[in-house]
């Protein structure tokens, strides 16, 4: 009953060493990834922020500072960080997206109910 | 008798709702009167021209203690000194504005022939461009200067903003001025209406959200926040950039329908400018 016990416990000990050896492997990976971004992922990453904010722009919906963070995206592509300039870049382009769908979803004038 | 219960409901709110939309200007008016009234039913209808003093007693005050010595007081003189002295080719601002400098109350209105909202500082620099000059930059400095003079000339003049009849352009204008109110925008997602109508008297840090009407009679201010005398088109620029909205350029088509808007709900309210604010 008692080496059982130890057992158990020992069994349970290579599972939880194991799953944060994983852990830290897969977060090793994933900054792996980060710092193999290229100069070509970060200018598509800024061609395709531009697109969404000049898209929420047509429909005067674009953000206060969506055209900001792109200018820093491309500072970071020029200084060489690929990885910071393709993660501001994404961040724009939610924004544009973002700020397209707000006004495309009020083209109808709804007043509200407190306006009666 | 279930289908027609539903039908009847559904047909009620549509013809509540299409009404609702399609409120006159006048109708509108009267909303925001009763809104306020309700909201503030101390506040006399007359004392919104002090904006937010209004409804803010203890900002009147310091307000109140501020208009012993106007700060805007060398905006006006500025501004007299520019309408009294002649541009390059020997004409003055009184030939393009013969009853003026008391012209405020006729500002903003619609131009049939241009088919658009006209404001005072874009007629100014019309009359800038037509006699040669540069046009002056609409945001602060020389336009607040001269709006300034005529604003002081023009007080207890009335808010008289008219939508013509015979052209359904003028109305158009002011539906899209109402539509801009009342659009969310921005990062944060707030219309105009949110804070001057759903919100007004709450506190927003430290400041307490004023009314709608009102807001336009007092324009250009000396805001204690700038250190400097600004327009109404920068204030609606602040606004927008407040809620993290890309500000719209002064005196382009959506800020002058939305003065045209916006002035219509002070019908009748004398103007008090230049003013102070913090």
């Amino acid at each position: 009953m008692r080496k059982t016990k130890y057992l158990g416990i020992l069994v349970l000990a290579f599972i939880l060493v194991g799953g944060i050896g994983c852990a830290t492997a897969s977060s090793d990976k994933m900054s792996s990834m980060k710092t193999e971004m290229t100069a070509d992922d970060a200018t598509a990453a800024i061609a395709a922020a531009d697109a969404a904010r000049k898209k929420a722009g047509s429909v005067s919906g674009e953000w206060r500072d969506t055209g900001k963070i792109i200018g820093e995206a491309e500072e970071a592509a020029k200084a060489g960080d690929f990885a910071k300039a393709v993660k501001l870049a994404n961040k724009a382009k939610v924004q544009g997206e973002r700020g397209y769908e707000q006004m495309v979803s009020q083209e109808k004038l709804r007043l509200p109910s407190y306006f009666k | 008798m279930k289908k027609i219960v539903l039908m009847t409901t559904a047909l009620l709110m549509v013809v509540g709702f299409s009404n609702a939309v399609m409120a006159s200007p006048e109708e509108d008016r009267q909303i925001f009167l009763n809104f306020y009234k309700e909201r503030f039913p101390n506040v006399p209808q007359d004392d919104y021209i002090n904006g937010v003093y209004a409804i803010d007693p203890v900002g009147r005050e310091n307000w109140e203690a501020i208009e012993e010595f106007p700060p805007y007081e060398t905006a006006i003189d500025a501004g007299k000194s520019m309408w009294d002295t002649a541009f390059a080719n020997g004409k003055t601002y009184s030939d393009c504005f013969p009853d003026g400098p008391a012209i405020m109350s006729k500002y903003p209105h619609w131009n049939k022939e241009k088919g658009s909202v006209i404001t005072l500082p874009l007629a100014l620099n019309a009359c800038r461009e037509a006699n040669g000059e540069k046009p002056l930059k609409y945001n602060k400095g020389a336009i607040a200067n001269i709006v300034s003079y005529i604003a002081y000339e023009s007080r207890d003049q009335v808010t008289n903003v008219v939508i013509p009849k015979d052209d359904p352009r003028a109305l158009e204008a002011y539906e899209m001025g109402k539509k801009f109110y009342f659009t969310k925008r921005g990062q944060l997602n707030f219309s105009c209406a949110n804070c001057h109508l759903q919100n007004v008297g709450m506190v927003l840090r430290t400041e307490i959200l004023g009314p709608a009407v009102g807001q336009t009679t007092h324009w250009p201010v000396y805001r204690s926040k700038w250190g400097e005398m600004g327009t109404l088109h920068r204030r609606f620029k602040g606004c927008n950039e407040q809620v993290r909205a890309k500000a719209f350029k002064p005196h382009g088509e959506e800020y002058r329908n939305l003065e045209y808007f916006l002035t219509y709900q002070s019908n009748n309210l004398p103007l008090n400018g230049p003013g102070a604010r913090k």
